[in-house]
């Protein structure tokens, strides 16, 4: 990088060749006033804020889009631009309608701050009170265009970083106003509900409905923790006031996983719930009752030690590491028994047969690439998955890829269509006939020789030869040319991801794995060990609960006797396992929210929410080591999970080992 | 020789920002031994006599607000402007999104307690001026002390400056909108 020199403000400092202005001037320690302008996204010159006068130039330009040079001489704080720029205030002021003594941003807002910093203590334009909008048709977030500055912040990080388009300019000067979609509204518009517009709203133009009016974020502690829910493993800000949560923030809003997601920035924070804060035991009546934590474990602990070994446990995979490993020990030790499983470990278990018996080798899910590789590629193929709904950020860098790599997505699946205005291919097979499909695809590559990685072996080419043209017709519905444009289109691409999702798991058919993992292979899009597929693993720690072993043995799940069921603050909703969950004989339920779960077990222990937990380590689903923090103390008399476990135990005559300690080796 | 006299009027305000200053608690006698506070809604004087000083709470919403704040205008050498309402407009400035007849039948007949409201039409009333406005876009101000209301520190701070001679524009770190 070439190293230049300019003069700012009479003082002669250096920068690098492409720099900006403005980027030499915050490298140099020197103050220039900005509005519309936010790391990571695209400078715009909308505000005007930063305009210097450069020698040479005729009239003031901003400093943030104007490249620097060798040899400028810039003022960045003359008594007329200074003056230029409390101008600018007091036309944003009088242009709309901001009224500081009820907005919820008063206090932490750039616009407010930098009115004081200009001293601004009166306006002198008239005011044009125009008559606009509260839009808070959305699920979480309001607009309130009263209070725009149009810095455009929002549209871009909808465009740049979510990549989802939703947000952007609608008619002309004065009348410009933020919409969403054409119709203006959030509320029913394509719009993921990510929140990364509120967060880069420097005004209160864009605020939460759950953290109005709660406090100021610099009243706030601010814990860093990991996301417990998907398994992206996404970092997470959490501000807190009074020992209560109060919002999540991204810590670097425009990075990667800056957008964050409607699960993790307003779900989390999961109103409208009932907190189970009393243990609960069924009365002879059959109704819950409230009862001592000595009562409902005793109750549990009887019929453990009456079943023993055929006790079952099942525990969400949305814990910490620690906590897995522990209810393993206890299963196993204290109970007697090895019928242990996670919540979405059959998913785990078809995902690892399928990869162990492909690879030969790693625990069976630590052989897929890094979520990275999807930024990079230029090809991108979703099997029965569908990441916008389930991983969101996942969704958001499938479409950052299109955007800036024009990658192709090809969509394989039964029944759903993804993306439906951005997928370049919809591939239909009729339910149950992926496998043929997707040997259809190896053969069509085979036969177009777009083999760039390991050649075939005569075995494969032989199986795969009776997956034609006319027999995937006859057998999916997908016709030849369908067929072979996607192989064409996977097979030539340089960089090709494939997702995949319960679509796959759901059939347990391994074979399916397999398929997809030769079709990586045999198109070179594999680095050393690992496999550009990717499988979108349902929960936080699906890895660390495979690592502990909490997934490993398909148990047969008919006729439960006794169930041992740790959810905590996991929605359990699926109607399947609802049902499965009425047929058993005794259910013990470890949850934080009353919920129909709750409403059937016969004994109801209280569980932390996930901010209340104490902190322990997740692995994403793409090996990432975190470690989450306890962002809030429980509730008075809440018990952690693990001080539970312990409790459990002893009443089976079994003490659990002391430390926790979980040291799992990266991927 | 005579303490400098002082004058506070409000028009359409919540009287906040003269409660505000009256935060400033038992300082108020260090001021009254520095000078002398006139008419104002917190003494009994009803006529505004020349004075030093002259202060104004709340924005220009009424005729009567307009002849208050030229009278106590043309009676002042410096006028301070308290508050976001006589600086900005404020709150008050609502009203300039409505029509005002819409104004009227809101507030004297379709308020939720009201029964066989009226809207009042005397000639002594004071009459709604088309649009709300803060004091400056009515007459010149000197010095403006923002907030709503402003701290009693940031109103003390302004009183000091002027009685040592100085116009003030508050810094920063007493600046606020709220």
């Amino acid at each position: 990088m070439k190293e230049i020199s300019l003069t700012i403000d009479g003082k002669k400092v250096s920068g690098l060749d492409g720099d900006t202005i403005l980027d030499v001037c915050r490298a140099n320690g020197i103050y220039v006033p900005t509005l519309c302008e936010l790391k990571g996204l695209t400078n715009v010159g909308a505000c005007r804020m930063c305009v210097v006068d450069i020698e040479g130039e005729r009239r003031p330009n901003p400093s943030c889009t104007y490249p620097a040079r060798d040899g400028l001489v810039v003022s960045t704080n003359t008594e007329k631009l200074e003056k230029y720029r409390r101008l600018i205030l007091e036309l944003m002021f009088t242009e709309k309608n901001h009224f500081c003594m009820f907005c919820e941003r008063s206090g932490d807002c750039e616009l407010q701050a930098m009115a004081y910093r200009y001293q601004m203590d009166n306006v002198r334009y008239p005011y044009t009170t125009p008559p606009l909008a509260v839009d808070s048709l959305s699920e979480n977030m309001v607009i309130d265009h009263s209070r725009c500055i149009l810095c455009g912040r929002c549209v871009r990080v909808c465009g740049e970083i979510e990549a989802n388009h939703t947000l952007d300019f609608a008619k002309r000067g004065w009348r410009t106003i933020v919409s969403a979609d054409l119709s203006h509204s959030l509320g029913g518009s394509s719009c993921t509900q990510c929140g990364a517009c509120m967060q880069a709203c420097p005004t209160g133009a864009i605020f939460s409905k759950f953290s109005l009016y709660k406090t100021r974020p610099k009243d706030c502690q601010q814990v860093n923790t990991v996301c417990p829910i998907c398994g992206v493993g996404c970092e997470l800000t959490v501000l807190t006031k009074d020992n209560n949560v109060v919002m999540i923030q991204a810590p670097q809003p425009t990075g990667e996983k800056g957008p964050l997601c409607r699960m993790g920035r307003f779900e989390l924070l999961a109103n409208g719930h009932k907190r189970i804060t009393s243990p609960m035991i069924r009365d002879k009546e059959g109704k819950l009752k409230e009862c001592t934590l000595d009562e409902a474990l005793e109750a549990a602990a009887s019929r453990m030690k009456k079943l023993g070994k055929n006790f079952t446990g099942v525990i969400s995979a949305r814990f910490p590491s620690e906590t897995i490993s522990l209810f393993c020990q206890f299963m196993r030790q204290a109970v007697g028994s090895s019928r242990i499983d996670t919540m979405g470990g059959e998913a785990y278990r078809v995902i690892a047969e399928g990869n162990k018996s492909f690879n030969k080798k790693g625990d069976g899910l630590d052989t897929e690439c890094s979520l990275d590789e999807i930024l990079k590629s230029d090809c991108i193929v979703l099997v029965g998955a569908d990441p916008v709904k389930t991983h969101p950020i996942v969704g958001s860098f499938i479409r950052r890829a299109l955007d800036q790599n024009k990658a192709k997505l090809i969509v394989l699946d039964a029944a759903n269509d993804v993306m439906p205005l951005r997928r370049n291919q919809w591939l239909r097979p009729k339910a149950g006939t992926e496998g043929i499909l997707l040997n259809g695809l190896i053969n069509a590559i085979v036969n177009k020789g777009s083999v760039k990685g390991r050649e075939p072996s005569a075995k494969l080419v032989q199986s795969l030869s009776q997956y034609d043209a006319s027999r995937v017709y006859a057998d999916t519905g997908i016709e030849a040319a369908d067929v072979e444009l996607a192989a064409e289109t996977y097979g030539k691409a340089k960089q090709a991801v494939i997702i995949y999702g319960q679509g796959v798991w759901h059939t347990k058919d391994t074979g399916l794995v397999i398929s997809l993992l030769t079709l990586a292979d045999l198109t070179g899009n594999r680095e050393g060990d690992h496999s550009k597929v990717i499988s979108l693993k349902p929960a936080a720690n699906s890895r660390g609960a495979w690592q502990m072993g909490a997934a490993a043995k398909d148990l047969s799940l008919n006729h439960v006797q006794g169930l041992y069921l740790l959810i905590s603050d996991e929605q359990v909703d699926n109607d399947e396992v609802l049902g499965w969950l009425r047929t058993i004989d005794f259910l013990v339920v470890q949850a934080s929210y009353r919920s129909a779960v709750t409403s059937m077990a016969d004994v109801v222990l209280p569980s932390p929410i996930w901010a209340e937990r104490d902190g322990g380590q997740y692995v994403s689903m793409d090996g990432h080591v975190a470690k989450s923090q306890k962002v809030i103390e429980p509730k008075k008399g809440l018990l952690q999970d693990q001080e539970i476990l312990r409790d459990l135990s002893k009443k089976l005559g079994y003490e659990l080992s002391s430390s926790q300690e979980v040291s799992c080796g990266q991927t | 020789m005579a303490k400098p006299k002082i004058a506070t009027a409000w028009m359409a305000g919540c009287a906040g920002c003269h409660m505000s200053f009256l935060d400033i608690d038992e300082a108020i006698l260090e001021v009254v031994k520095l000078v002398d506070i006139t008419t104002s809604p917190i003494t009994d004087f009803k006529e505004f006599q020349p004075v030093d000083v002259g202060i104004v709470e709340g924005a220009v919403n009424t005729t009567k607000d307009e002849e208050v704040l030229r009278e106590l205008r043309a009676n002042c050498k410096i006028l301070m402007a308290w508050g976001d309402c006589a600086c900005f407009g404020g709150i008050v400035t609502i009203r300039n999104m409505f029509d005002k007849g819409d104004v009227f039948r809101r507030a004297y007949i379709e308020t939720e307690s009201t029964v066989h409201g009226k809207i009042p039409s005397s000639d002594e009333l004071p009459a709604l001026l088309d649009r709300v406005k803060p004091a400056n876009h009515v007459v010149k101000v000197d010095c403006f002390v923002p907030g709503c209301p402003p701290s009693a520190k940031a109103i003390y701070h302004a009183l000091v400056e002027l009685l040592n001679g100085r116009i003030p524009v508050l810094p920063a770190d007493m600046m606020r909108f709220d």
